[in-house]
């Protein structure tokens, strides 16, 4: 196990280097030149351009850029911001490194229950009129955009019944309105997933087979069929963060969080290079992390993984 | 100390903290703020945004009241030295810095040598002191003083310059604290404020708030509000939701919200607005583009636009037309300049007249924009193309990429704004239509040029308001360009809060402001 999850790491590092690579070079062949957006109504001012390139290191030649980047990486600072005079990314995102993924956990640890549960219930009920509703529910939760249900619930429970706040940061309450509005959609994925697998599983043999040796019928469903419905589920679910992720930048912008998504959106639309970089970088590690976890529970599941693993 | 007794004095603390934060919350004015001010210190200002934040923290010599109109503020009078080579300022007394210093002569000095020195990126203000004795060795390095400015007592500071500058005292350079390095350290600018003005730097959580508290010290007196929290909100959409809600005291609207605003009838009557510092105008740039050097091809495009049309159609209404190149609101600004009237027919007979009849033998052109400028420039293009057969196609250019195009003059045919940094119409013409400026929107004529250099040695303003008008003149009756509607300046404000005013330039610092119940 330890073997593998090290080989594994070894790989990720592989990916973060090319992510790193990709991102300073797509970010620079994108047109605009970040030193013109700062100097806007000034750009007339040669003196004042030529200082501002210096500063900040743009007069280099790009392996010379490249090479101070890994540099900034590596010591932490990830280097200055173009927006904010003065400050390093770091200063920059900070605040923001907590927020996106702790907006993106908490939907995914109230998602993967309520699709477990709605998936079940609607499987063990297939074709009842029970089935239809929920299977309805998941198909409506799964088509409505985020940003359409988000725009709903703040007008019904802000405006109107005045409940909640429409946005902000910084107090629990603030985290409501936003944890709904990106579980829904992962929730109906998980749903829908775990309703298939079921009633493929609820057909087989092993199952036919405890419940004529007196299992228990919710033992039956919880434990024989629902464990052999995990690995591909769990394996689904590194794909759905990385969609909680990309989701995060809607909830973030339409609610003012100030989390990594509106400061992405905010840095791009500044030419604020090293902070978009960064935060590309960052959001590759945090996935692939997700899909680390994600593949050493897949292999703690299912023995056979690790044993194949070892003997190739 | 029994447990017991422990239990209830924490009780009662954590209550008072309660009702004391209750109460501060309650009268703290909430302002949105469309992103993070990219600085907070008066060195490095260059946006916007952050002049919002600066201007509540940070004064000049003259400040603008609600009228638009100049007052003094840290200086209380100015006169100008032999030859207008500088000015001699009497200073303000019993003013207090936010750290309880007093303001005095040393400070001016101080602040122009920070903005000058070299490796403190100085933003928009340090240019204003190109023309003071002495920048040029400070900026190089050389020196270590500004040899400019004399120190004759606490209270009064002579600037002496290179070459005249009228309008010297009008310019928004903030003064800030001499005593700052030495109590805060050389970055202080990223921690505390060092200003005059009637709030003091608090706290900025970024992405979501800059608070400023109120300096009770205040010259001008204490303010009657306990602070000012600058919300970050970037989508119009939730800063009109949190209006509605309560969630803020007073929103700046912008463009895409006015029409909102300007539909509800109950937001319509929240709403103060002020006429905009900047003009708009269309740049044909004759070196690029031949035509262009026919005056009839000029006046025949600027009559084929209908400014009232566009003001209903782009604006909601919520824009004023323009016919010369300075705004209403800024001084100088010339209520009896003729309207150019809308008028198809006569921009065809003037396209023949030219040469060009029906548009025939019109070379094709691209009207440059960006992106968040496309609407209003396909109604340029369809107008033009539907009037005067132009052949005229609408380019989308990245922001950046178009800035260094039209400041190099390599862009032929393009609309853009200009906006004031200090309040007087001379930035406008000197800036746009003189030879010499950097960001020549590509029509010259020495006389214009002789009249600029004229006024700026001239110190007395009706004077000088009076060569403008004869300078714009020159510029329209030649249609070196086309002006176009400029947006109004708009916010709302919640019942119960009064004294927030807008002029030209914005929202006037809060220090009258006062918050009901």
């Amino acid at each position: 196990m330890l073997h593998y999850a090290t080989r594994r790491l070894l790989g990720l590092t592989l990916v973060w280097a090319v992510a790193l690579i990709v991102t300073f070079f797509a970010v620079r062949a994108v047109p605009g030149d970040p030193i013109m957006v700062m100097l806007s109504d000034h750009a007339g001012d040669a003196a004042l351009e030529a200082r501002l390139r210096a500063d900040y290191g743009l007069d280099q030649p790009l392996a010379v850029q490249f090479l101070t980047y890994i540099g900034d990486v590596l010591n932490g600072t990830f280097g200055l911001s173009y927006r904010y005079v003065g400050s390093t990314v770091i200063d920059v995102i900070r605040d923001g490194m907590t927020i996106t993924p702790l907006l993106a956990l908490s939907a995914l640890f109230i998602a993967v229950p309520l699709g477990l549960f709605f998936g079940v219930f609607a499987a063990v009920r297939a074709g009842s009129w029970a089935d239809t509703g929920v299977i309805l529910m998941l198909v409506a939760f799964i088509s409505i955009p985020s940003f359409a249900l988000a725009a709903l619930l703040v007008w019904l429970l802000s405006l109107k019944l005045a409940l909640l706040p429409v946005a902000g940061w910084g107090d629990p309450v603030h985290l409501i309105l936003p944890v709904v509005v990106l579980v829904v959609s992962p929730m109906a994925v998980i749903a829908r997933l775990t309703r298939t697998y079921m009633l493929e599983v609820l057909d087989r043999d092993f199952v036919r087979t405890a419940r004529a040796k007196g299992v228990r019928e919710m033992r039956v469903i919880w434990r024989h069929a629902l464990g052999n419905t995990m690995v591909p589920i769990v394996t689904s679910i590194g794909l759905i963060f990385g969609s909680l992720l990309s989701g995060a930048f809607v909830v973030e912008t339409v609610f003012n969080i100030p989390g990594l998504g509106r400061i992405a959106i905010d840095s791009v639309l500044a030419r604020d290079y090293p902070v978009t970089m960064s935060i590309v970088l960052l959001f590759t590690v945090f996935y692939s992390l997700i899909n680390l976890c994600v593949d050493l529970i897949y292999a703690w599941l299912d023995p056979r993984i690790r044993f194949d693993e070892a003997t190739a | 100390m029994t447990k017991n007794n422990l239990k209830k004095t924490l009780g009662a603390t954590a209550l008072a903290t309660t009702i004391l934060a209750g109460s501060a919350f309650a009268a703290d004015l909430r302002v949105n703020i469309s992103a993070d001010p990219s600085m907070i210190d008066p060195i490095t200002y260059s946006e916007l945004i952050a002049g919002h934040v600066i201007s509540n923290m940070y004064e000049s010599f003259t400040a603008i009241d609600g009228d638009g109109k100049v007052v003094p503020a840290l200086a209380e009078s100015w006169e100008p030295l032999e030859g207008n080579l500088g000015f001699r300022f009497k200073l303000r007394e019993g003013v207090k810095f936010h750290s309880g210093r007093e303001f005095t002569a040393k400070d001016v000095k101080f602040s122009f040598e920070e903005l000058l020195r070299p490796g403190n990126k100085a933003g928009l203000n340090a240019p204003y002191l190109d023309v003071v004795v002495g920048a040029d060795a400070m900026k190089e390095g050389s020196a270590d003083t500004l040899s400019g400015v004399t120190i004759i007592d606490d209270h009064t500071v002579e600037v002496a310059f290179t070459k005249p500058d009228v309008l010297f005292p009008i310019y928004p350079i903030y003064l800030f604290d001499s005593g700052i390095v030495e109590e805060a350290g050389a970055d202080w600018y990223n921690s505390v404020s060092a200003g005059t003005g009637p709030f003091k730097f608090e706290n900025w959580s970024r992405g979501q708030k800059v608070e400023l508290a109120a300096h009770s010290d205040y010259w001008g007196g204490a303010p009657a509000i306990d602070g000012v929290d600058f919300v970050v909100v970037p989508s119009a959409e939730t800063a009109m939701a949190m209006f509605e809600t309560g969630d803020l005291d007073v929103m700046m609207v912008d463009g895409p919200s006015m029409r909102r605003v300007l539909s509800n009838d109950e937001l319509k009557e929240r709403a103060i607005t002020a006429a905009r510092a900047q003009v708009r105008y269309l740049a044909m740039n004759s070196d690029l583009y031949e035509p262009f050097k026919d005056k009839r091809v000029r006046e025949a495009i600027c009559r084929s636009l209908d400014q009232d049309a566009m003001i209903a159609g782009l604006y909601s209404g919520a824009a004023k037309p323009l016919y010369g190149q300075i705004t209403e609101g800024v001084a100088g600004y010339n209520p009896d300049l003729p309207k150019i009237e809308y008028d198809p027919e006569k921009a065809k007979e003037l396209l023949a007249e030219a040469g060009y009849p029906n548009g025939e033998g019109l070379p094709p052109v691209k009207l440059s924009t960006t992106e968040p400028n496309k609407n209003q420039h396909l109604y340029f293009a369809s107008q033009l193309q539907e009037i005067l057969n132009m052949p005229v196609e609408v380019e989308l250019v990245e922001r950046g990429t178009h800035l260094k195009s039209i400041n190099s003059g390599q862009t032929p045919f393009f609309a853009w704004g200009w906006s004031a940094g200090y309040p007087d119409g001379l930035y406008f013409l000197s800036q746009l239509w003189y030879s010499d400026s950097p960001y020549n929107r590509g029509w010259k004529n020495a006389g214009f040029d002789a009249l600029i250099d004229k006024a700026s040695m001239t110190a007395d303003n009706e004077e000088r308001y009076e060569i403008y008008h004869e300078a714009e003149s020159m510029l329209m009756e030649d249609w070196g360009t086309c002006p176009l509607p400029v947006s109004t300046l708009m916010a709302t404000v919640r019942e119960g809060v009064s004294g927030v005013e807008i002029q030209p330039f914005g929202l006037v610092p809060f220090a009258d402001v006062t918050i009901a119940d």
